[in-house]
């Protein structure tokens, strides 16, 4: 069989990336070019500022790409990129470069979910096998999605209210991190204990998480501390706050695990690295004696390679669109 | 030779196709908030209908502002993407530029733009095409100061602004714009950017802090 090149496009936050993935598990060539350092003067990403940036970089980031994978365009048999979900005006600019290009060389143009790509990240680890649970966990995204196929979402249960990578910017800034909040967390709750009582959120049979409870809980634990005069131990906070936050997750997955019949679980998205997280899921994993697959930290940020790898799988699926393809700032992926 | 147009920096998408003086294809389209997914099939079918492959174009010349923050970014994406791709040259206008060399027939041009809170983006131009007042996002009274200075000017404006004088709506007269800016020079395609004319406002609050 002919061999497949996805040309793999990003953007929907702050990370402009092209990439070109092989029979969307071969990794080719991948440039990122992040604007993390532009935002930190704001406390965050600025959309306005973030499209911008990705305007001013979307051609340098697809030459060097190209470069690097040695590879022209007319090499390229599929351009994949992420339609949704993200920041409007960042999304635009991936998906003008797409439209474009797939207009100039009447190559296939394959809409990509953002979380689909996460999820796919996977792939260029290792073949994914099914049923599948895959924890989503990223600045917008909680949710454990089945898979009993390839590109076959089942949305089991998402966030009530904020995203786990949300809650940890928050509470960074609350105990007065630098952002971006989840690795400067991760980083501190090394060096405390779990003292802090913090309460378990949403202990029910769903699949759904709330985590704004527990950013109140942090919240109001710091001001009580601060009225009495004493002072908090940050380490120690972080800490426990970071272990609530990853056994609400841990809980529900051991329970989907068990009722859906699960042989793989993957972690995708930004908090995948999160070493907390990492821990407890391995740990889960050989409790139930499932596989479990962690993406290399280089594909937890945004990229490109996790969109050519899910593009790679929805053209088999069937999914190409026309020229008339639209970003969306809000879609399910399932 | 063969010259692409695009000016999306407004809610319409202006685009067309100029061989050997003549205007081949041409899409002047409201779009609104459809312009990000209209943009490109509506340039191919233009391409299509004029019988004209992308390859053969010889030189494109995009709007890069001021107006619209994203209507500017969809141009030239498009625009920086088709000249990477295909080594084509391209040179960019501002939309004010676009707008006064579409009209005749006065001493002077004052184009206009909408910028909110009592702001427009505007610039003068004399009847040679020269700046008298350089492009910049002003306070319309500062403008309007400007204006009691000279006489005989025509203002150029699709929005409703509040100001004396004689007023025309902007109806792109894409040949003559193509015509007169095709020599421009040609900059490299990674270095094609948007011409805000302003800062963000994460970016001016931050300057205000400082």
């Amino acid at each position: 069989m002919k061999d497949i090149y996805v040309l793999g496009i990003e953007s929907s936050c702050d990370e402009t990336s092209f990439s070109i993935v092989k029979n969307g598990r071969e990794e080719i060539a991948t440039v990122i070019s992040s604007q993390i350092d532009i935002h930190k003067d704001f406390g965050g990403v600025v959309p306005e500022i973030a499209s911008r940036n990705h305007v001013k970089n979307v051609t340098m980031v697809l030459d060097e790409c190209l470069e690097k994978a040695n590879m022209t365009m007319d090499d390229i048999d599929l351009i994949a990129v992420t339609y949704g979900p993200g920041l409007i005006g960042s999304l635009l600019i991936g998906m003008e470069a797409a439209k474009t290009l797939s207009w100039l060389y009447n190559k296939p143009l394959i809409p990509v979910h953002h979380i689909a790509g996460h999820i796919y990240a996977n792939s260029l680890v290792k073949e994914l096998e099914f049923p599948l649970l895959a924890i989503v966990v990223s600045g917008g995204h909680t949710e454990l999605v089945l898979m009993k196929d390839h590109y076959k979402f089942k949305k089991l249960g998402g966030t009530l209210d904020d995203a786990i990578g949300e809650c940890f910017d928050k509470v960074s800034r609350v105990i007065g991190l630098e952002y971006p909040g989840g690795p400067k967390i991760d980083k501190l709750s090394k060096k405390g204990s779990p003292t802090y009582k913090l309460p378990m959120p949403l202990k029910d049979d769903s699949y759904n998480f709330s985590f704004s409870g527990l950013k109140s809980a942090v919240i109001n634990l710091v001001h009580n501390e601060e009225q009495r005069g004493r002072e908090i131990n940050k380490a120690d906070l972080a800490a426990s706050f970071e272990k609530v936050a990853v056994e609400s997750i841990v809980r529900k997955a051991k329970k989907a695990i068990k009722e859906e019949g699960v042989k793989h679980v993957i972690v995708a998205g930004g908090v995948a690295a999160n070493t907390g997280l990492r821990e407890a899921v391995t740990k889960m994993g050989e409790e139930l004696n499932v596989e479990v697959i962690f993406p290399p930290m280089k594909y937890c940020t945004d990229n490109g390679a996790m969109i050519a790898a899910a593009g790679y799988y929805a053209y088999k699926d069937g999914r190409v669109a026309d020229l008339y393809l639209n970003s969306k700032s809000n879609d399910k992926l399932a | 030779m063969k010259i692409f147009y695009i000016d999306t920096s407004s809610n319409y998408l202006i685009t067309g196709i100029v061989e050997n003086n003549k205007l081949i294809g041409s899409v002047v389209e409201k779009l609104g908030e459809n312009l990000s997914r209209d943009a490109v099939p509506l340039v191919a079918k233009m391409f299509d209908k004029a019988e004209v492959n992308p390859k053969d174009i010889d030189k494109i010349i995009v709007v890069d502002g001021p107006g619209s923050f994203t209507g500017i970014r969809i141009g030239i994406t498009i625009a920086k993407v088709y000249a990477y791709a295909f080594n084509i040259n391209i040179t960019s206008i501002s939309s004010l530029e676009a707008m006064k060399e579409s009209f005749n027939d006065a001493s002077y041009f004052v184009p206009i733009i909408d910028a909110r809170r009592g702001y427009v983006y505007s610039a003068i131009y004399d009847k040679d095409g020269k700046e008298y007042l350089p492009k910049q996002y002003i306070k319309l009274s500062l403008l309007k100061d400007n204006l009691k200075k000279i006489k005989d000017y025509l203002i150029i404006t699709n929005d409703d602004i509040d100001i004396e004088g004689i007023k025309v709506k902007y109806k792109p007269d894409i040949l003559k714009i193509v015509e007169k800016y095709k020599n421009r020079k040609n900059i490299n395609p990674h270095s094609v950017n948007p011409n805000y004319l302003k800062l963000t406002e994460a970016e001016e609050k931050l300057m205000d802090n400082k």
